[in-house]
């Protein structure tokens, strides 16, 4: 304790020199810190801000949905029997102009004079509700945001024809508070009342449509009272297959997206973390080997080696400390711009505030970070002898440390990858993210030993330049290793995700089109299926038609155990969350392969059976001869597994999970679903079609492919953005460490080049030998970058995408730009001092 | 004769490996008595200075053994020898080696604080007094002239009281003049506390002062050490 008391005293006495070697390594700390701390404190905003304002995002205490049904009375009893009860039905649909010659596709929300039960509904105008909806000589009123008005040139008093009915634009839709519940649309919003829909005819037996029931509990409902309800809701009514959610899971799949996005950008920010841990080791490797001096004076004044690496750990952790409060003030000021930027692309209020458990980790991360680096230069400090007092440069070794530091070392290297990969939701690609940077890191350092290798063996050259440059490159003291090592990783991390975004969006928007159908048709009645094929015909004579019964349904039970009661792994969840279509096929359809099991006889009527398909069917856990319970329109049918199906999901056609036995669902009313393919077909030719249906079958939706591809490829975009701005703050580390070493390495270049100087060298030829120096080690660097960026991303795009992957020359000559322009760039910019150096000062101190 | 508190026997020490390898010292005994001040001469690579950080530790040799102040160095660790440095050894450098962020007062407070004493501070204001600095305890060596410096580093090496007192050319980086003055605080310090002086010097001005003079090359003592009995 006294030794440790010493230690802190010396230490803070050796610290009064100021900080000016540490610039770099304050940046570096602060830069990791703060992304971590920012991008976790931004995503518990959001969190906190569902969590707070559940209620509002809910439209409710508790919120029913049954599909293509509305509730009982028996339901609808219990439900008025709890509080206050709104109804709002969903569907999408077409919405025509009135003269029928343009139509859009859009999400219907009908909602009852109760709504909204929680927030405020704001409109521009505002106008009260039977204003905004009510009818008015035949004309039901509708609001929409601006992208529906936009689409269709429309303004305020404009009518759209929906189904069989007339609305009219009364007011511009500003905010719909519990939209976010509702779940994030494809098409614009058009909101109208529950009597204009049900005069716009849409709803039909087997249509799509969701009825949310939202029920306002009396003041003072705690949680408890929300649980009982909801056991007596699964107990009382268990052919309800009602989805409930209540108001503290207002948006479960937003909150696991912004966690698993947040996850995955605070590896990115620990990658940076450890490309600015190169700049840490970098100046405690300096700031040390400028104190030798003082380190072997303390020795012959009795200090042990453990006390001088005490005191030196002391004055690291200090730093380090500082640079982590900087870093966990940018943090923390985070989700208080977030709020306001966020507010256009997330419907959700981020909750400005300050998140201890976010900023901790980032703490953490960077004090782990600091150590990791540090260790192994403080090992090497420790043992300066008292000898260096008495010789410039000592004898001793300068290789690894002892034995406890590089095992120390490797200790909280591990201990780091444990917390990044333990603290992750999905363990196994945050091991392989992190195995990954660990392997790139080494063989980084190896491809740095082999550029300084082979400039060292590299045949005597003509050119002094030349000869000067591959001299700098492998000399003690090189910038090669620094560059090598952390621009490469941060290239390489944006390599990767350059390439598996590119090849994404190529999918998106150039294969995925041509594989996939031109229109998905959805709510075809079973009355109108002839017509409507004759009528495809005559549109489209060479395009494709293809149609299947849709019915829609939740999995209930798996071997007649409650789906809430089954663990089931996170690759095949979305498979039992909420609603899926169902179909039912005689035949085994034709582009379907079994991979297991029969199909049924073509006049089956035994107990009802399903193909399953076989990658989800694997991923939660059937096996054939199992049974799955499905509710559909409020009833439970059980199936035995009979077969399992490869599923080409990426093909975009018509792909179900479960395909039942035709007398599964003998006698239930359900719509059709079909698809057009049409390769010839034209923009005009589909915009054509597309009024031809619309206006022969205004309850059928049309989904045009491509439009939902360009809303899907903007998304991606936006997403790509994003992890682009936080790859590049590994790049900015990269940058960072890049001057620092310049700088260190500065004092040496001055004296190159005044002594070059006086031998007769000129500016040029200084300028000609950095310049190749930084070209040669720039483009080792982007060349490795490229490899490991290529191979990384074909490993995510081929293996964990299952896409066809293909290396973008684009991003090539991208990396290499880069990868040229930070370092011949900084490096000159940090050399273009030593070439206007005076000589005389500088031999004075030689 | 009196007990040698410095005892050499066939110390051997090559430096650096394979060709780049010196012997630097080739079977040197010395004996140096307590209270003696000795001088150490010779041209330069005859092993002066690697001799003196022997005896202060700081090396360890080869062959041969090295007691000080009745102690066997060789086997003992390195952190062995660097707290029985800190009480028995104070050393004066030719480059003084203050350190640049501590004050005068904290540059000679370091060895005290070190062994544990129990008023560093009180100590080290009384050893800067008594080589004339009373009123530079708050200066740091950037503020100091070279003469001050030295003196600094004299307070500082006689501070823990050590019983033997090492200096590597001490006047070496001075003028004539400072040089005198810290070669008199050098030898009156010594002599007045009866610490064994070791010096390492070039100056024959500085080595006829000491009451003994060996004498240094290639790496061996050439005339005929003084040998006592080491102890068992």
């Amino acid at each position: 304790m006294r030794t440790l008391k010493l230690a802190i005293g010396f230490s803070l006495r050796e610290m009064r020199g100021g900080l000016s070697g540490f610039m770099i390594f304050l940046a570096c700390i602060a830069l990791g810190v703060a992304a971590i701390g920012g991008v976790n404190s931004v995503a518990q905003a959001i969190t906190a801000g569902v969590a707070n304002q559940g209620q509002t995002l809910l439209g409710g205490d508790l919120r029913f949905q049954i599909n293509q049904r509305r509730a009982s009375d028996a339901e609808l009893g219990f439900l008025d029997s709890l509080g206050t009860v709104s109804l709002n039905s969903g569907m999408r649909s077409m919405a025509r102009l009135e003269d029928g010659s343009d139509q859009a596709l859009v999400e219907a929300k009908a909602v009852d004079d109760a709504y909204p039960l929680y927030g405020t509904l704001e409109t521009d105008p505002p106008l009260p509700r039977k204003q905004l909806f009510g009818e008015r000589s035949g004309v039901f009123g509708a609001a929409a945001p601006d992208f529906l008005f936009d689409r269709l040139n429309l303004h305020i008093g404009h009518r759209l024809k929906l189904g069989g009915a007339t609305f009219e634009l009364r007011a511009r839709l500003v905010s719909e508070p519990d939209a976010i519940s509702d779940g994030f649309g494809i098409a614009p919003r058009l909101m109208i009342s529950n009597d204009g829909l049900a005069a716009s005819g849409l709803v039909q037996p087997g249509s799509l449509v969701e009825n949310a029931y939202k029920v306002r509990l009396p003041d003072g409902a705690g949680d408890a009272r929300i649980k009982q309800i909801q056991a007596e809701a699964a107990k009382d009514f268990p052919q309800a297959g009602w989805s409930v959610r209540t108001r503290s899971n207002a948006a479960p799949a937003l909150s696991s997206n912004i966690q698993r996005f947040s996850q995955f950008l605070t590896l990115v920010g620990l990658t940076a973390l450890v490309v600015g841990g190169v700049g840490v080791a970098n100046a405690v490797r300096a700031y040390l080997d400028g104190k030798r001096g003082v380190i072997a004076t303390f020795k012959s004044l009795g200090a042990s080696g453990g006390f001088v690496f005490t005191v030196y750990l002391v004055q690291i952790l200090l730093i380090a400390g500082l640079g982590i409060v900087l870093g966990l003030i940018l943090g923390a000021a985070m989700p208080f711009v977030a709020s306001a930027l966020l507010k256009s692309v997330i419907p959700v209020p981020a909750q400005g505030g300050f998140y201890p458990s976010a900023l901790a980790m980032a703490a953490l991360f960077g004090l782990l970070v600091t150590l990791a680096f540090a260790l192994l230069p403080l090992g090497r400090a420790r043992d300066v002898p008292a000898t260096a007092l008495f010789r410039e440069m000592g004898f001793e070794s300068r290789g690894l440390p002892r034995l406890p530091y590089v095992g120390a070392a490797l200790a909280i290297v591990l201990g780091l990858a444990a917390l990044a990969i333990l603290s992750a939701d999905d363990q196994r690609i945050a091991s392989i993210f992190v195995g990954a940077t660990v392997f790139a890191f080494i063989v980084l350092r190896l491809v740095a030993a082999l550029v300084q290798w082979a400039a060292r063996k590299s045949p005597r050259v003509r050119s002094v330049s030349l000869r000067l440059a591959l001299g700098n490159i492998h000399r003690p003291g090189a910038l090669t290793p620094s560059v090598v090592v952390s621009l490469g990783l941060g290239l390489t991390l944006l390599v990767t995700l350059a390439l598996i975004d590119g090849n994404l969006r190529r999918q998106i928007s150039g294969s995925l089109p041509e594989r996939a159908p031109n229109f998905f048709f959805v709510d075809i009645q079973s009355s109108d299926v002839d017509t409507f094929t004759h009528l495809i015909e005559k549109q489209a004579p060479q395009g494709t038609l293809v149609k299947v019964p849709m019915l829609r349904g939740r999995i209930m039970a798996l071997n007649g155990v409650d789906v809430d009661k089954v663990k089931i792994p996170p690759d095949g969840a979305w498979v039992l969350r909420g609603d899926r279509g169902l179909t039912y096929d005689a035949r085994q359809p034709e582009n379907a392969t079994l991979t297991e099991g029969t199909w049924w006889p073509q006049n089956y009527s035994g107990e009802p059976l399903v193909s399953f398909s076989a990658e989800e069917g694997k991923a939660i856990g059937l096996k054939l001869g199992d049974t799955v319970t499905v509710n559909v329109r409020g009833r439970n049918v059980t199936a035995r597994i009979a077969n399992f199906r490869q599923v080409e999901w990426e093909n975009m056609g018509i792909n179900f999970v479960m395909v039942f036995s035709p007398n599964t669902f003998a006698g239930a009313p359900h719509g059709w679903l079909a698809t057009l393919t049409d390769r010839q077909a034209t923009m005009a030719d589909d915009a054509r079609l597309l009024n031809a249906v619309t206006r022969a079958f205004p309850a059928v939706t049309t989904v045009r492919v491509k439009d939902a591809l360009d809303i899907v490829n903007r998304l991606v975009a936006q997403l790509g953005t994003a992890i682009r701005a936080a790859a590049a703050v590994a790049l900015i580390a990269s940058v960072l460490v890049l001057s620092g070493a310049l700088a260190a390495g500065n004092r040496a270049r001055i004296h190159d080049a005044v002594v070059l100087k006086t031998l007769g060298a000129t500016r040029g030829t200084l300028i000609s030998a950095f310049s190749l120096e930084y070209v040669l080690i720039g483009l080792a660097t982007a060349l490795f970058a490229l490899a490991a960026g290529g191979v990384a991303a074909w490993f995510v795009v081929a293996h964990i995408m299952t896409l066809p992957s293909h290396f973008m020359p684009e991003v090539a000559v991208a990396t290499i730009l880069v990868s040229l322009g930070v370092t011949v760039g900084i490096g000159l910019a940090g050399t273009w001092r030593v070439l206007g150096h005076k000589a005389a000062p500088v031999l004075r101190n030689l | 004769m009196t007990e040698a508190v410095i005892a050499l026997r066939d110390v051997s020490l090559t430096l650096g490996e394979g060709a780049s390898s010196v012997h630097v010292l080739k079977g040197v005994g010395l004996d140096v008595a307590a209270g003696e001040a000795t001088g150490i001469v010779g041209p330069s690579g005859s092993g002066k200075s690697t001799l003196l950080m022997v005896l202060a530790g700081l090396e360890r040799v080869d062959a041969g053994t090295v007691w000080i102040a009745g102690e066997l160095l060789n086997g003992k660790s390195e952190d062995q020898i660097a707290s029985f440095r800190g009480r028995n050894i104070g050393i004066v450098f030719q480059s003084f080696h203050l350190i640049p962020n501590m004050t005068a007062l904290e540059n000679v407070a370091v060895p005290l604080e070190l062994a544990g004493h129990a008023d560093p501070f009180g100590v080290a204001a009384r050893e800067l007094g008594a080589v004339g600095l009373s009123d530079r305890v708050t200066h740091y060596p950037g503020e100091l002239s070279g003469g001050e410096q030295q003196r600094v580093a004299i307070a500082r090496a006689l501070a823990p009281s050590p019983r033997i007192l090492i200096a590597d050319e001490p006047t070496g980086n001075l003028d004539q003049a400072t040089g005198k003055q810290i070669a008199d605080l050098l030898f009156a310090k010594a002599a007045e506390r009866a610490m064994t002086l070791v010096l390492v010097t070039h100056d024959p001005a500085l080595a006829a002062r000491c009451s003994r003079q060996v004498s240094m090359r290639s790496g061996r003592i050439e005339d005929a050490p003084r040998m006592a009995k080491v102890p068992a």
